[in-house]
């Protein structure tokens, strides 16, 4: 009853305020604030989505991301600025704490300012690395735009970023591009290095025959190179435990207008194409902001799954060798709605029944009797194991792009009470033993009666002891 | 009337010097444990009681509590509270249970008054006995108010099963040997200490046996005490099959056996009156009885009858513990007492105890070998073990007060004897006298005949016996009647000076954190920790899971790289740790650590190391000379972090251990300070949660204190590529 | 890469004329040659020379050294203890493997035939016990360093040395101990019984008064409690010193705390009570049984007066082992 009550507050939530599922506060750190009409384009797709934005030079004094110890915004996209630091209100261990209290961040760098040093160390800790002197340039000599760059190379043409190579991850990026010619185009951009941080994902990697130089002091000769080939990635996104998301665009040039609606074409074609930039744009920013790839638990019950017992809700306590049932509701936020959560592929959502490690381990099975329209159940009956002790039931679905469910039900498993046991009569191996109760007990009264009956013959004995 | 006086003098004793000095409070550890499952008895009545499985202790094994204790304790008092009730007293549980232990002192006290009185037919023995019980120090540890313990009434019920076999060897009743047994089998319900009377009886019958006693007052006495006895003690879960399993209860058994066999033989001899055909017959009772036992030591080597428990066996191969089962050894209650403690607890009667036992030896009839035999056994006990002065006790204040009985009746009568008729009578009498045992009793009692010389030694009596009273009444006041998560100390101008860490601690947790908040400390906190701040522990007194035990003695002696996962993997909310360092409290962790790394090595001997907390030279330091395992150890940092802040720098001292702390202190990054009480006895720390932003803890930490990450610009061997 | 061990294996052989010639040798040819030797005589004995052979590397083999000093004049209890025990884990463990599966040879290294040994590795102490797992092979492990073996906690017996050595040399056989039956033991063990039933048969009519005799058992008694009250387990248990130097060249009778005790300390307690406890006994008994009034007032007075000053002086020392005692009898204020 709660959880349905609970349902319904979801929905009534999720309608109000349909833009993002964690609220729509956004705030955009600018070199100068004029400099805002070279992304009106983006940050317009942005106000009709529904984000109230503020615009900030990072210097400001009245620069503060929270305020009595709550967040001010929910979200942050950092632009290029010039200055060495970000000053002190933007140290990185404010952007950690801002991130720890589940805020998002949207980063772009471009490769003509070197990158601010405290973004260098937040980047750090989040286990990315930028190329040496916070200074660095992505070329390509054979998927560069011959219309803008046909010199420097530095314009790179890549597809929009398909299914990777795992079949679990699910396509937010390049999804429904189908056509050949739809083409990301990335200027003058700064390509990373990710290190094997499970919570970071490449978004767009740069192509085979790309790398990354000092445009400043390796103009003439490259001879330690930072990094190269599907190693670089230009468009990365980090997902935080708490999911708080965090992404970074290499160049912030390709969400400027201009290369929205700019027309590039490849090394050896003469024909030149829109760029898919405003649609990328939308989606990494859509996915940075919550928007999608959100997932949601509605409710979880449990109840013992038994003929003849009361099978309550969620009870604290269970007896070894209980059958249960277990249901686990969840949705995904898609844009403006929460929809019924499926499974990507041919990937499994798995319930664990653990104590200190789990007893079992077992996939939940899609159950239509508890689906609704915006929200999937899925469901699993099992017996608990022979072992008492405290339980959890125990969801930990983390996946590359889609928020983190890590749900744990804890529950007491009992021992047999003295009174469940099968009765000694039950059992065909106690009949002799049951038999042999009541020979005792008839041979005793059998003897009793005998010995009652059986008097003294009289005076003999009598007489003996008095001797 | 004068018995219904030591009854009132042994109870009203012990609350009135209790509550001088602290409120109604539950003392020690154990008692914590006992109040709650008497609460949880009282709540959810007798049938969920025994089914109890608790699920607020040994997280995540939970415990089955209802069938691992003795449940006499809290039936006990769950039976009186009710019986109150339906009186319409209202009475709160925990007044039933603070004041137990002092209402069964009394009845302790009637019951030491009827064993005495069996003894010897003098009338003041039996009140004098009474009197000792109730103020004699190596008991009222155990029966002061708020001591809610098992031994409480456990010892009430050990003396009066003993008198109960007495009267029943006296008459060779049936009755009374039924009654035997049904205190034998309250007393197995309520204390592991059952064990002494199931071992002593059999041992008080095959004596006698062996003297030639043999009779069938004490066949019938016997016989129904253990047929009786054994089923009722079976009825217990936490006990069940070990009467027919293990060793302690073999002799038992087997003297029933043998009983068996003697009374079939007394039969045939009765029948038969041949001389030879007796002889035989001895021989082949003999034979039977060492069969009998190589059987047991067959049936033991091929493991139908388990051998002794350890905490049994350890009892007679003293050095077995130590090596074995550490966690036996290292109990403070467990290990063998030093002469001062004897001389504190039982004071004068220690010296008067050898006087009774002699003065039994001058008629020995079946009881008083009773008496030596308990006398001698409970004194190797006692000596063994500092807990079983408990039931040495007693035998003490019966043999004391024969012996001060006999004191008085010879110098407190007015009666003179006159010299000429006795020297005529002692020609003739003492020759006749000469076969009966002891050769001082060998002569007719005369009498004193100066009555100075009486006057002298009653008035020394006195004062000893007002020695004695002082004595115990100061042992009481100082050592016992303290609740030890209460200590007191004296102020620099005497006044007397509270602290009270350990409940300023306790009560932080209840009010502060999650209900189910999962507290790791050492088992020793375990039980008032459940009690006190009602959060869930991992280990507690109740030391039954050696591996659970060994497991956090690992995570407290490793670095915290090594006990982070383990401490995950518990689902540890809290770490709780006892320092005494500033206070110069003595009985602090890190004084318990070696005990915590022998148990961890008993389990992990490749990962822990008793050696490794040891200093070339074979100290155990906590200064800078510590070694790196120990300086790592999270137990070390969690005692000293931060502690350097309250010294000026480089001069933190340990008070405890007088030692000399290095000017850096340790640095904790999995884990973060919560709690520390007024004077630094109780540290408490929250266990992070995971980073969120994946890192490890201790670059996180370093980052949060403001160190940059290095930059891994220099590339030492191959880079390493990302692949997915 | 042959050269290479060739060089290693002379440079780790200090040039030394027997450990060159051996040097040509492959572990798998040093290890058949010490192990049959072995199996005639294990552990075997090693000196300077033999011992850096075997323990070089590589090794595909585990080599568990004893390093010791039976020679009495270094008074090394320990490694006399331990010698028998040793020799029991090495000859079953040698001829439990014939075939020398397990791969592991025992040798001893006396101090008197390796000094050299123990200087290199500066050792102090002895007995010392080293493991030398196997450097390549399917068993090799990281570091060719030694694994020592513990002894703090006094001698050890072969299991448990065995186990140890179990512990580091897994997936490989362990022979199991073979403790061989002490035949002399057991036909002596048999006289004595027979000898000692036979001498009681004939002796008993005269101990049996003796047994039967009450005075005796009071006695036996008594005494065992005096022990056991007096804290002689105390004693048996934590091995106490029996006295101890007060620092300033005398001798301390009673040792300070109350949780300590010294041998004497305890015995001269029990003394105490058993002074005490005979003046009870005498006070109760004896006194009242006398026949002439004199004697009679003269042991009175004796008995009671003794137990009053040896109670004051029992009551002085306690005072003395537990500070802040505050009750005292005279004399012994």
């Amino acid at each position: 009853m709660r959880s349905l009550f609970s349902l319904f507050l979801f929905l009534f939530a999720a309608v109000v305020s349909a833009i993002s599922a964690s609220g729509n506060r956004l705030l955009v750190i600018l070199e100068d604030v004029a400099e805002k009409t070279n992304y009106s384009k983006f940050l317009g797709d942005l106000e009709s989505r529904g984000f109230q934005i503020s615009f900030e030079v990072p210097k400001s004094e009245s620069l503060a991301l929270f305020h009595l110890g709550e967040r001010s915004y929910d979200h942050i996209i950092l632009f290029p600025t010039k200055a060495k630091g970000l000053g002190p209100n933007l140290t990185p261990n404010i952007l950690v704490d801002f991130m720890n209290a589940q805020g998002n961040i949207l980063v772009a760098l471009t490769s003509d300012l070197p990158t601010p040093t405290s973004l260098v160390s937040l980047l750090a800790e989040l286990d990315i690395q930028l190329p040496a002197d916070r200074t660095g340039l992505v070329v390509d000599h054979f998927h560069y735009d011959a219309l803008s760059s046909p010199d420097m190379h530095d314009v790179l043409l890549l597809p929009p970023p398909s299914a990777t190579t795992r079949p679990d991850v699910k396509d937010f990026f390049g999804a429904g591009a189908g056509r050949d010619d739809d083409i990301i185009a990335f200027a003058r951009g700064v390509g990373a290095v990710l290190g094997s941080s499970e919570l970071l994902t490449p978004v767009l990697r740069a192509p085979r025959t790309a790398y990354s130089y000092n445009p400043k002091e390796q103009s003439e000769v490259v001879d330690d190179l930072f990094a190269a080939g599907e190693q670089l990635a230009l468009v990365s996104a980090f997902q935080a435990r708490n999911s708080a998301r965090f992404t970074l665009v290499g160049s912030a040039e390709m969400l400027q207008d201009k290369w929205f609606d700019a027309e590039v074409s490849k090394v050896g074609e003469k024909k030149a194409v829109k760029t898919f930039n405003r649609e990328f744009a939308k989606r990494v920013s859509g996915w940075t902001f919550n928007e999608i790839g959100v997932l949601r638990v509605n409710w979880i019950e449990h109840h013992l799954d038994e003929a003849g017992a009361t099978n309550e809700s969620n009870p604290k306590i269970y007896r070894i060798k209980n059958d249960v049932k277990y249901t686990i509701s969840l949705s995904e936020y898609s844009w403006t709605t929460w929809n019924p959560f499926t499974l990507p592929g041919d990937d499994a959502l798995q319930l664990e029944f653990s104590m200190l490690s789990p007893f079992h381990r077992l996939p939940l099975t899609l159950d239509a009797a508890h689906s609704s329209d915006s929200a999937s159940a899925y469901s699993v009956s099992f017996r608990l194991p022979d072992q008492h002790g405290i339980f959890n039931f125990l969801v930990n679905y983390k996946r590359p792009f889609l928020s983190n469910v890590e749900e744990k039900n804890t529950v007491s498993v009992r021992h047999m009470a003295h009174n469940e046991w099968p009765r000694s009569f039950v059992i065909s191996g106690a009949w002799p033993w049951i038999a042999g109760l009541g020979v005792t007990v008839a041979g005793w009264l059998a003897f009793c009666a005998l010995w009652m009956y059986s008097a003294p013959v009289g005076g003999k004995r009598e007489s003996k002891k008095t001797q | 009337m004068s018995l219904g006086f030591c009854f009132q003098s042994s109870f009203s004793a012990n609350p009135i010097l209790l509550f001088a000095g602290f409120e109604s409070i539950i003392h020690e550890f154990d008692p914590w444990f006992n109040f709650r499952a008497t609460k949880y008895l009282v709540a959810n009545g007798f049938y969920n009681f025994w089914d109890w499985f608790d699920d607020r202790t040994w997280h995540p094994l939970g415990r089955v509590t209802g069938g691992t204790l003795y449940p006499g304790l809290m039936v006990t008092s769950g039976v009186i509270y009710h019986a109150l009730r339906a009186l319409t007293i209202p009475v709160d549980i925990r007044n039933v249970c603070v004041l137990l232990a002092p209402g069964f002192s009394g009845l302790t006290a009637i019951a030491a008054y009827l064993l005495t009185n069996e003894m010897t037919p003098s009338p003041s023995a039996g009140l004098l006995a009474a009197l000792f019980m109730g103020i004699a120090p190596g008991y009222i540890s155990r029966s002061v108010a708020g001591s809610y313990d098992n031994e409480a009434i456990a010892i009430f019920l050990l003396v009066f099963t003993f008198y109960l076999w007495i009267k029943a060897l006296k008459q060779g009743s049936m009755l009374w040997g039924a009654l035997c047994a049904l205190f034998y089998g309250y007393m197995v319900a309520s204390w592991g200490g059952y064990a002494f009377i199931t071992c002593l009886l059999p041992l008080h019958a095959f004596v006698l046996v062996c003297m030639g006693r043999y009779s069938t007052r004490l066949y019938v006495a016997y016989t129904t005490w253990y047929a009786l006895g054994t089923l009722a003690s079976m009825q217990i879960p936490f006990v069940g099959f070990l009467p027919v399993k293990t060793s302690e209860h073999m002799p038992a058994l087997g003297i029933f056996g043998f009983l068996q066999l003697l009374a079939f033989l007394d039969y045939v001899r009765s029948a038969i009156p041949s001389r030879q055909f007796q002889t035989f017959l001895w021989l082949f009772a003999g034979a039977a009885f060492g069969l009998g036992l190589l059987g047991l030591v067959i049936a033991t080597s091929a493991g139908f009858i388990a051998p002794w428990s350890g905490r049994f066996y350890s009892l007679f191969d003293t050095g077995y513990a130590k090596i074995h089962i550490p966690i036996i050894a290292s109990v403070s209650e467990h290990q063998p007492t030093a002469w001062p403690a004897f001389f504190f607890d039982l004071n004068m009667l220690i010296w008067l105890f050898p006087v009774g036992v002699y003065l039994c030896f001058q008629q020995l009839a079946d009881e008083h070998v009773f008496i030596v035999v308990y006398a001698l056994f409970g004194s190797y006990f006692a000596g063994v073990m500092v807990r079983l002065m408990l039931t040495l006790t007693p035998v003490v204040c019966i043999a004391a007060a024969i012996a001060v009985s006999a004191l008085l009746d010879t110098y407190l009568s007015v009666k003179s004897p006159k010299p000429e008729e006795n020297q005529a009578v002692e020609g003739a009498e003492g020759k006749k006298a000469a076969k009966s045992g002891l050769k001082a009793t060998n002569k007719p009692v005369v009498g004193v005949y100066t009555t100075w010389g009486k006057g002298m030694i009653v008035s020394a009596l006195a004062v000893y016996l007002l020695l004695f009273v002082l004595h115990c009444t100061w042992v009481t006041s100082n050592a016992y009647s303290s609740p030890s998560v209460v200590l007191a100390s004296r102020l620099p101008d005497g006044s007397q000076h509270i602290i009270d860490d350990y409940r300023e601690a306790y009560q932080w947790l209840r009010q502060n954190t999650r209900e189910d908040a999962k507290i790791m400390s050492w088992w020793d906190y375990g039980y008032q920790i459940g009690g006190m701040a009602d959060r869930p522990t991992l280990v507690d007194n109740n030391t039954w899971n050696n591996t659970h035990i060994a497991t956090v003695g690992k995570a407290m002696s490793s670095s915290e790289e090594v006990s982070y996962p383990i401490m995950r993997q518990h689902e540890v909310d809290y770490v709780l740790v006892v320092f005494g360092g500033l206070l110069g409290y003595s009985g602090d962790d890190i004084n318990k650590f070696l005990w915590m790394v022998r148990i961890a090595e008993g389990i992990w001997p490749e990962e822990v190391s008793e050696r490794a907390f040891f200093t070339p030279r074979g100290e155990y330091r906590v200064d800078g000379e510590a070694t790196e395992t120990m300086k790592n150890s999270l137990m070390y940092k969690m005692s000293y972090y931060n502690y350097n802040n309250l010294f000026p720098a480089g001069q933190a001292v340990d008070r405890m251990r007088g030692a000399r702390l290095p000017e850096v202190g340790p640095t904790l990054s999995t884990l973060e300070e919560a709690f520390t009480s007024e004077n630094w006895i109780i540290r408490i720390y929250k266990v992070k949660d995971l980073d969120n932003l994946g890192r490890d803890h201790s670059s996180a930490a370093a980052f949060e204190r403001g160190h940059k990450k290095k930059k891994v610009t220099k590339k030492r061997g191959p880079r390493v590529l990302r692949v997915d | 890469m042959r050269l290479l061990t060739l060089l290693s294996l002379t440079l780790l052989g200090f040039g030394s004329a027997p450990t060159l010639a051996a040097a040509k040798k492959t572990p798998e040819e040093r290890f058949q040659h010490y192990h049959n030797k072995a199996l005639s005589s294990a552990p075997l004995k090693l000196a300077d020379a033999s011992y850096r052979e075997l323990t070089s590397a590589p090794r595909d083999y585990s080599v568990a050294v004893l390093l010791t000093a039976m020679d009495s004049r270094y008074g090394c209890q320990l490694c006399r203890e331990f010698q028998p025990e040793w020799e029991l884990l090495a000859r079953s463990w040698t001829g439990g493997d014939k075939k020398g599966e397990s791969r592991t040879v025992f040798g001893t290294l006396d101090f008197g035939d390796g000094r050299d040994i123990f200087m290199s590795l500066g050792l102090q102490t002895a007995p010392v016990l080293f493991l030398f797992p196997p450097t390549i092979g399917p068993h090799a492990v990281a570091s060719p360093e030694p694994i020592r073996y513990d002894f703090t906690s006094g001698s050890q017996a072969a299991e448990l040395v065995h186990s140890w050595l179990a512990r580091h040399l897994p997936d490989r056989p362990h022979p199991p101990v073979k403790r061989p039956i002490n035949w002399m033991r057991w036909i002596s063990s048999l006289v004595i019984l027979s000898g000692g039933l036979t001498a009681s048969y004939a002796a008993w009519p005269y101990v049996l008064p003796v047994i039967q005799n009450r005075t005796v058992w009071a006695a036996v008694t008594l005494v065992c409690i005096l022990l056991f009250t007096s804290g002689h387990m105390y004693n048996h248990i934590r091995n106490v010193p029996y006295v101890a130097g007060d620092g300033k060249g005398g001798i301390s009778y009673f040792a300070g705390g109350f949780q300590n005790q010294y041998g004497l300390e305890t015995q001269i307690v029990a003394t105490m009570y058993g002074v005490l406890a005979l003046c009870g006994i005498n006070l109760a008994i004896k006194v009242p049984r006398m026949t002439d009034p004199r004697t009679q007032s003269v042991a009175l007075f004796a008995w009671s007066g003794v137990l009053f000053v040896v109670y004051s002086l029992l009551l002085s020392i306690f005072r003395g082992k537990n500070q802040g005692y505050p009750y005292s009898l005279p004399p012994f204020m």
